[in-house]
Formats: structure tokens, sequence, C-alpha cells
């Protein structure tokens, strides 16, 4: 039965699900593109959310999140394998986006609160929440850039220090003080927009 | 520094940068990170009978509820998002192709990608397969391809013409367990008949390559 099953797997399931990434790394490095569209299908979220909640707004995030994708690809032949995909794809996404931060610094909180609110639910609904994600959002946003990926990769991705430490290539130590900043500047903001 | 029995009532007065202490001793700094983690409500044993920490968790888990709940949200993934990066890929990975038919009404060609997948398809159809990935080359141009898809910076030379002549390299995961050989001449077999029939092309060869098992 389990076989019979396994036959019309075809509906809708990501395909190659049943191997790791680091098979399909290997697939992909030998020019099997496929493999690479399977990695895409598992990890294409990461890449899109992480670059969300740097940058504040869809339109740089989707942007962001594709150059990175296909960075990825271009680098995937040096990729040893030494970290996990998604810990270098994460490293790749974050350089992106640090480079698209410093370099429209000036202008980049302008537009937010509308930026963000085209994201979420339809117009004039949620408002309430609405508020809430933009307030959030800016805050976020307003955080220096170091700040800002520490807080974005352990409170919105869930990453441990170390791990954040291996995708910036920093120190834990270091880390741990960007969180710490971080935390008092978000807490202030959301304390007085509160 | 808090002065004692009064109430923490302002986050911003606790936070400044000067005060790294609660009147108890308590380092700030890991009380925040504790609220933010979403520990505010686990008190430690100092922490159950200490009013200055209780009270700090209290504010520091309400002003950051906001961003934990934005953080436990879904993010939908733009719906265009895998399309684009596949499609820029294809640029940077030079195509090979296939030319069915040359006449005076111009040619039709086929995109080795488009060969491939077929004999993905075809692979994946077969009892005992997993997971299959195609990869479609011709001996004479096989290292050209080789080239192109490894180092993803290919001239336009790479489009080629290959006439009716397919080369296809399958990567097959098996069922363990199952007699891997049958399983790859099964593959073949039907990878060979797909292209005849769908592509038209007559001269066709796949190799089966099974890299590993899964039970």
């Amino acid at each position: 039965m389990a076989r019979a099953g396994r036959l019309f797997r075809h509906g809708g399931g990501t395909v190659g699900s049943d191997v790791d990434d680091a098979y399909l790394v290997r697939r992909a490095q030998e020019g099997y593109v496929d493999a690479y569209a399977d990695l895409v299908d598992r990890h294409g979220g990461l890449a899109y959310r992480v670059a969300l909640r740097l940058l504040g707004n869809h339109h740089d995030a989707e942007d962001v999140a594709q150059e990175a994708l296909v960075t990825a690809w271009q680098q995937l032949p040096g990729f040893r394998g030494n970290s996990s995909f998604p810990t270098w794809l994460y490293q790749i996404v974050t350089r992106r986006a640090l480079n698209r931060i410093t370099r429209t610094r000036v202008t980049e909180s302008l537009d937010l609160l509308g930026d963000v609110s085209d994201a979420g639910a339809g117009p004039g609904q949620h408002a309430e929440r609405d508020l809430t994600v933009d307030a959030v959002t800016a805050a976020v946003s307003a955080l220096p850039p170091p700040q800002r990926i520490a807080i974005v990769l352990h409170h919105f991705e869930g990453l441990s220090n170390a791990e954040i430490a291996l995708i910036t290539g920093s120190s834990i130590p270091a880390v741990r003080s960007h969180l710490f900043r971080g935390r008092r500047t978000l807490s202030k903001t959301l304390a007085e927009w509160r | 520094m808090s002065s004692p029995g009064q109430p923490i009532d302002d986050v911003n007065l606790l936070l400044s940068d000067a005060n790294q202490h609660l009147a108890c001793g308590a380092d700030i700094d890991e009380l925040l990170e504790q609220a933010a983690d979403g520990y505010a409500g686990q008190f430690t044993s100092h922490q159950r009978d200490c009013v200055y920490c209780q009270a700090a968790l209290r504010e520091f888990g309400r002003v950051w509820e906001p961003v934990r709940s934005l953080a436990a949200e879904r993010v939908a993934v733009p719906a265009a998002l895998k399309g684009a990066v596949a499609s820029q890929i294809r640029k940077l990975v030079a195509d090979v192709w296939y030319t069915l038919q040359l006449n005076d009404g111009g040619a039709i060609r086929i995109a080795a990608r488009v060969v491939a997948r077929i004999a993905r398809e075809a692979a994946r159809d077969v009892p005992g397969v997993r997971v299959a990935f195609g990869r479609s080359s011709h001996s004479r141009m096989a290292s050209l391809v080789e080239r192109a898809a490894l180092g993803h910076r290919h001239p336009n030379a790479a489009v080629g013409v290959l006439g009716r002549t397919a080369v296809v390299d399958l990567a097959i995961v098996a069922q363990y367990g199952d007699e891997l050989d049958a399983v790859a001449r099964e593959v073949q077999r039907r990878a060979v008949a797909e292209l005849r029939r769908k592509v038209g092309l007559r001269d066709v060869t796949v190799n089966v390559t099974v890299d590993d098992v899964i039970t």
C-alpha cells in the first residue's frame, strides 16, 4: 500500500521532499537545475521572510529575496556544505539586505507604513492589527543595521546566538550585545507608541 | 535604578542607558531577554519573591507582545518569486536546443531542459523511484553543457543544434529493497519511450544513476 501511495504523489506534494537538502545541493552542483528549483521551493520563503523583516516593505523584500536566490545558484559551485543550506542562504540574504539598507538609508523609513499595509490584509480591515504591525515594522526598521539583523534573526527567525554569529561572521558576545541594545531601543520605541 | 516601593510604570526610564540593574540587583538586560523570548511568566526562584523583577517582566512582556505576535504570523511568500528566480537562472544557464525540423517555414526547436523534464516525469512514475532529476546533454556537447551548468557564465555559443539525437542523464533515488537493476531499466525504458512519443527524438540514450536509496 505504501508503495501504491507513492505512485500517486504527483498531486502537489513538493518534489524531492524525500531527500535532504545536502542531496539536492549535490545534484544542483552537478547541473540538475530541477534540484535547485526544489531547494527554492523549500527555502525561498525564508529568503523573502527575512528580507521583509529587515527591509520593512514588500517590494524591496521581493527584490532582495530574488537576488539572493539567484546569487546562491551562482555561488553554489563554491558551497562546500560546511553549514546547512538554510544557514548559507540566511548569510546571502542578510548581506544583500544590508547592501540595500546602507544604500537607501536616507529615505528608507519614509514610506514604510504604506508599503507594509499593502502586504497585510485587505484595506480598511483589521485596522488596529495593521497599526500594530506597522508600528513594530517601523520600530524594527529604525534600528541600526547590526541590531536589526540580530533582532530579526533571533526574535523573528528563532535562531540561536551561535547561529547568528555564524551567519553574520561575528562572535557570540557581539551578537548578544547587539541583541541587548536592540531590545532596549525597540522596547523604548514601542512603549512610546503604546 | 528604580527605588523600592515605586511601581515600574515607565519602561523608558527603566531602560535608560545608565540603568543596568533593578533595586534587587537583577540584570535588566537579562530580564528583557527573558520577556522578549516569551518567558516573562516563568519565574526563577528569586523572581518568585521579587516584586521588582515581576513588575519589570510584566512591563517588558506587555511591550514585546506585539513583536511576538508579528513574529508568529505566517508570511505569505509572493507567488511570482519562484518563477522569477527560475527564469533568471535559465538565462544564466545556456540552453542546448534540439532541432526537430528545419524547413522553409522555419525551425522547430525544443529546449534541452524540456527534454530533461519529460525524462524526469517518466522516471518519477516508475514504482521504486522516490526522487528523479533529469539533465540533458549530448556527447559532443556534453562538456559545454557541463561547463554551462557549473560555471553559469556561458556565452550564447552553447545554443547548439543537436538534431534528433538526445542524451539524458537521470539521477534517481530508489526505494531500499527494490531490485535496483530492474528499477533502473524500467526508468530507461519509459524515459526513452516518452521522449520518442512526445518529442519525436529518434536516437535517445538515457543514462540512469541510482545515487541513493531511501528506506
